[in-house]
């Protein structure tokens, strides 16, 4: 459960609630709450707040509160990602974030979350004893677990050149190699890089 | 240190220079001015810190022979005519600023209002990237601003290569690539950010770019590389109770970029400036130094390497 690394903290794994601090720091009753954390970025961040949802049926609300994240405008791109999911540029509809964009994560992904948790926009209220009082309500609200958990790996992207040093001379690129040997003389003739 | 076969740019902003060959020119240092909640609605104490902030920036640039620019955040339209007047009224009248607006539609109005008061040309858009909409690219025609930073972020591609291929040719967002979007503008002054990413994000692709970049297109880089300390994992923790480490790896990170050949770097918040141009200051000696030794370019009187002997 909970496949992507990232700033959150674990609780009851049979809670029906996440919630999102956005860039508030704000803590829960781990009883309560099955994650919680902060977010910071319209793209990475989403992504791994859907991957780890998805993994697990049992979360069916996520709230989100605290404080928006400034620039980034991650609680609104969430709930742009939401409600309207992303274009056929991996681009989320609506979103007023930065750089909204989702690339690592499955279609399949996106369209569990968007049924499988129902968001609650508390963004701006970092009170405490507000959203334990709406995390009170939403578990009277009893939801069945969505199906079975889809676990996605991180995957590291494939490079697109990998090169080592070549006779001396030190590999940046495949398009530019340093010469720590090289005759400076040479290089108003044009040198090799 | 390094240089490259390729003829580097020199390009004037305003009353500062910036490019060249590694060692040649001091690093330019971006420091963000109006990030933060506080200064949403900012009381007199508020502003006067900024100014104070910018007075600061502005004497240690006298002191290090870095010269400094002001990155002006602007999140909503009602704040935006304030800032950028309270920075103007501090730097000299020349001083170009850059503007950091992560929403397009206020990017837009940005733009139109540098326009209708006149200031067109000293604005470094910060920065031109894959969000701009339709709507961005026709005020962009219509009113470009005196310097652009181009944004090597390609979400599909954190490769050098597809960092790349979203200034070249747009990386399949964008029609056509960033600089040639910048062309048809009329932006003749262009600067390249290699778009930093999270460590686990290929972190160091970020750094790789910044000579790829200048070998291919001899323009200046830089990046905002204290983004990818920022979004540390690990050190989100370690900083709760340790402040100063933190500011050490923050400020350090600069070193990186300055290293292999970067002009600029943007290095967060103005009140770490006096951490940050001392810093970047000693790296910039070492380069000066590495740069005359082997490759014969010398740098003039304002260089940190002459002024801080």
């Amino acid at each position: 459960m909970y496949p992507w690394r990232g700033e959150f903290t674990l609780g009851n794994q049979d809670s029906q609630v996440a919630i999102d601090t956005l860039s508030s720091r704000l803590d829960f009753p781990p009883e309560k709450v099955a994650i919680w954390g902060q977010h910071k970025t319209e793209n990475l961040g989403i992504e791994k707040i859907v991957a780890n949802i998805v993994s697990n049926p049992n979360i069916r609300y996520l709230i989100l509160c605290g404080d928006e994240v400034r620039g980034h405008r991650s609680g609104n791109s969430l709930i742009s990602l939401h409600a309207n999911g992303i274009d056929d540029n991996g681009r989320i509809i609506g979103a007023k974030g930065a750089v909204p964009y989702i690339e690592n994560i499955t279609p399949e992904s996106i369209a569990r979350f968007r049924e499988q948790v129902e968001i609650i926009d508390m963004i701006g209220n970092s009170s405490l004893s507000d959203i334990i009082a709406k995390t009170d309500k939403l578990a009277t609200v009893k939801k069945p677990p969505i199906g079975k958990p889809i676990i996605m790996e991180f995957v590291e992207r494939e490079k697109t050149s990998r090169m080592k040093s070549l006779s001396g001379k030190i590999s940046i690129h495949k398009d530019l190699l340093l010469d720590p040997y090289l005759d400076v003389g040479k290089m108003d003739q044009g040198a090799d890089t | 240190m390094i240089n490259f076969s390729t003829e580097q740019r020199i390009i004037e902003l305003g009353d500062i220079k910036i490019g060249g060959q590694p060692g040649e020119l001091p690093t330019v240092l971006f420091g963000t001015a109006f990030f933060g909640k506080k200064y949403h609605q900012p009381d007199v104490a508020a502003l006067e810190e900024v100014r104070g902030f910018i007075r600061a920036q502005e004497d240690l640039s006298k002191m290090t022979g870095n010269p400094s620019i002001v990155d002006i955040y602007l999140g909503d339209e009602e704040t935006m005519a304030r800032r950028l007047e309270i920075v103007m009224e501090a730097l000299p009248s020349k001083r170009m600023f850059s503007v950091d607006v992560p929403e397009s539609s206020i990017r837009q109005q940005v733009l139109r209002h540098a326009s209708e008061i006149g200031i067109s040309n000293r604005i470094i858009l910060n920065s031109f990237n894959l969000a701009a909409e339709q709507a961005e690219m026709e005020v962009l025609k219509d009113h470009p601003p005196g310097c652009a930073i181009l944004l090597g972020y390609n979400p599909r591609d954190f490769s050098v290569d597809g960092r790349m291929e979203m200034l070249e040719s747009g990386a399949g967002y964008l029609e056509k690539g960033l600089m040639e979007f910048s062309k048809e503008f009329g932006i003749d002054k262009i600067l390249l950010d290699a778009g930093a990413t999270p460590f686990d994000h290929s972190a160091a692709e970020t750094l790789r770019a910044i000579p790829v970049m200048k070998n291919k297109w001899g323009l200046p880089v830089g990046c905002a590389i204290h983004n990818t300390v920022e979004s540390w994992l690990w050190m989100k923790q370690y900083r709760k109770e340790h402040k100063p480490e933190y500011l050490t790896c923050d400020v350090g990170s600069n070193a990186l970029p300055v290293m292999l050949g970067a002009d600029f770097c943007v290095y967060g918040p103005i009140r770490n400036a006096p951490s940050v141009y001392p810093f970047v200051a000693m790296v910039d000696k070492f380069m000066a130094e590495g740069a005359e030794d082997y490759f014969g370019v010398s740098q003039d009187e304002n260089h940190p390497r002459r002024k801080l002997g």
